[in-house]
């Protein structure tokens, strides 16, 4: 294991820090991504902090703002678009989808240094994480969780029975911006880690692993969590062997989890369907 | 508006990325029908994004990309079609996943190799302006192929869209027609994605789609408005990164110009939709005769 050798360098302790705490809240709050039917908006939503992403290089202010302001006009326009009524959600999201990647692309290539950057924001370059990042995923990563904490019951209420949690009282609406806003924050914090494309993948593979083992909402956003750390310590492993791009080995780690879980699941129920109990 | 309009065009390179625009434009525009009557918005975005890694093994072992396209798109299709069938797993959820998977490995693959950022930019990018003659040739076969496809099984699809239960019912296999409409989205990412990018094919697959339903409910007049609306969106999207390039001093990539021409062309329709929908949600008394008595 060449990871373990490398653990004096700073470079690869503060990769694995961050793969660790990215790995665990994208996990975590995936879980709610799946109850509320959202992977493809998280989709969506990652593409569209690119633009934001380049503009605050262009201007020289934090990566994070840019992102996170350019999650909100995304937002902002899938809603106005799907209240149109003649276009459902669906559509909605791959228009706002489209409009806002080639905005960030049209930005940098107006840029003259075109490329530069570019493969950093899209698939995330965890081998330059520095303090400040860290300290920033520590902080979103922690005010993501107390909302979690804090909200947990009314967001499983209105997540599986919306009637029900209204006629209870709750805003409906402001449970689901709620919700969009914890995953919007998720996005922006993982874009160092694995890129605005690949936010996607640790929001949903292993919040997805961890429902196969079980039904408890609470339980499988710890067990998520779990995964998701897990993969992020493989995935730098996995890039220090063989030397391949950090993001995306934590991106591939997570899928192997899935993969392992569910050939668990299947192995275990073979008896049953075979007829032996 | 002379040169503003037909002057980019004597050079050849322009020619030629424009010929690859409109019959991307009529291909996607068609496609694009079907995808927003059947709600693909998200699988065309997970093929533009599954298709990534067999790209990047063709690339790395030095065969055809088109070749290494068209495999992992249609292996892609096939995946995406079994995964939505899986009873437990959320269709989005398996999309998700199948695209976070594909892509990761495809990156994973491209960084073994030293022109790692200016590969994945141009693939993600495209590079229109350098199109050649057989690449617009492999892009028109493709096109006559799945029109041809399209031609041939409209009314089962629509059939499908509209009513999955009778479809069902009628002894239609859903499953074979939805594998069907997967295969051509495949194909359409496959014919565009080395040309123009993953960011222009996402959006040729959507946007004509949505702008036309915006302008009719009809299949025909939508199928229609949707090739029209991107063909005119690519035309005018080249001439003004061309305009803005040589005279302005603006470098706009003219791939996401076309896209932000699109893109424009929905909010304005979108935004005239609005005004005439009201227009005719007034009161019969407060409008002019000629529009009363129409």
């Amino acid at each position: 294991m060449r990871v373990l050798d490398q653990l004096s360098s700073p470079l690869i302790r503060r990769a694995l820090l961050e793969a660790v705490l990215v790995g665990a809240l994208c996990g975590a709050v995936g879980v709610h991504v799946l109850l509320r039917r959202l992977p493809f908006f998280t989709l969506a939503l990652s593409h569209a902090t690119f633009p934001g992403v380049v503009l605050a290089g262009i201007l020289g202010v934090s990566v994070y703002l840019g992102g996170a302001v350019a999650a909100l006009g995304l937002v902002l326009a899938v809603a106005t678009i799907g209240s149109t009524r003649r276009l459902e959600a669906s559509t909605a999201t791959g228009v706002a989808l489209a409009g806002a990647f080639a905005l960030g692309v049209l930005l940098q290539s107006a840029q003259s240094s075109a490329t530069r950057n570019l493969a950093g924001f899209l698939v995330g370059d965890i081998l330059t994480v520095n303090a400040g990042d860290l300290a920033m995923t520590a902080l979103f990563g922690l005010v993501v969780v107390v909302a979690l904490a804090a909200f947990h019951k009314e967001l499983v209420l209105s997540a599986f029975d919306a009637i029900g949690a209204r006629a209870a009282g709750y805003s409906a609406s402001r449970l689901d911006v709620l919700v969009l806003a914890i995953v919007a924050l998720t996005v922006v914090t993982s874009i160092r880690a694995v890129g605005t494309i690949l936010s996607v993948a640790l929001l949903v593979t292993p919040a997805l692993a961890a429902r196969q083992w079980t039904t408890s909402i609470g339980r499988m956003m710890v067990l998520g969590a779990a995964f998701g750390a897990v993969a992020g310590v493989a995935g730098i492993a996995a890039s220090a062997q063989w030397d391949v791009a950090g993001g995306s080995a934590i991106a591939l780690a997570a899928s192997g989890l899935l993969a392992v879980t569910v050939a668990i699941q299947q192995a275990r129920s073979l008896p049953r369907r075979l007829g032996f109990t | 508006m002379f040169r503003l309009l037909v002057e980019p065009f004597r050079d050849a390179y322009m020619q030629r990325a424009l010929v690859e625009i409109v019959v991307l434009s009529a291909l996607a525009g068609v496609v694009s029908v079907y995808v927003l009557l059947r709600r693909l918005a998200f699988v065309g975005d997970a093929l533009t994004h599954t298709i990534f890694p067999g790209i990047a093994v063709a690339f790395v072992a030095g065969q055809s990309l088109f070749v290494g396209a068209l495999v992992a798109g249609l292996l892609s299709a096939l995946l995406l079609t079994a995964a939505t069938r899986i009873r437990g797993i959320d269709h989005d959820a398996a999309l998700g996943v199948l695209v976070g998977a594909f892509f990761s490995l495809g990156v994973v693959i491209v960084s073994t190799q030293s022109s790692y950022t200016a590969d994945l930019t141009a693939l993600l990018f495209g590079r229109i302006l350098t199109v050649d003659t057989a690449e617009i040739v492999e892009t028109t076969g493709i096109a006559v192929g799945v029109l041809v496809v399209l031609g041939l099984t409209h009314k089962e699809l629509v059939l499908r869209a509209f009513d999955p239960v009778t479809a069902e019912a009628m002894g239609y296999r859903t499953l074979l027609l939805d594998l069907v409409v997967n295969g051509l989205v495949a194909l359409v990412v496959v014919a565009g994605v080395r040309a123009v990018g993953t960011v222009l094919v996402i959006a040729l697959l959507v946007v004509p789609g949505a702008i036309a339903r915006l302008v009719s409910e009809r299949i025909g007049p939508m199928i229609v408005v949707a090739v029209g609306a991107a063909g005119l969106c690519g035309y005018l999207g080249l001439a003004a990164s061309y305009e803005a390039s040589l005279n302005h001093g603006v470098r706009l990539g003219s791939g996401s110009t076309v896209v932000v021409a699109l893109t424009l062309a929905f909010v304005l329709t979108a935004a005239l939709a609005t005004l005439v929908r009201r227009w005719r949600r007034r009161p019969a008394a407060s409008r002019p005769a000629i529009a009363a008595s129409a």
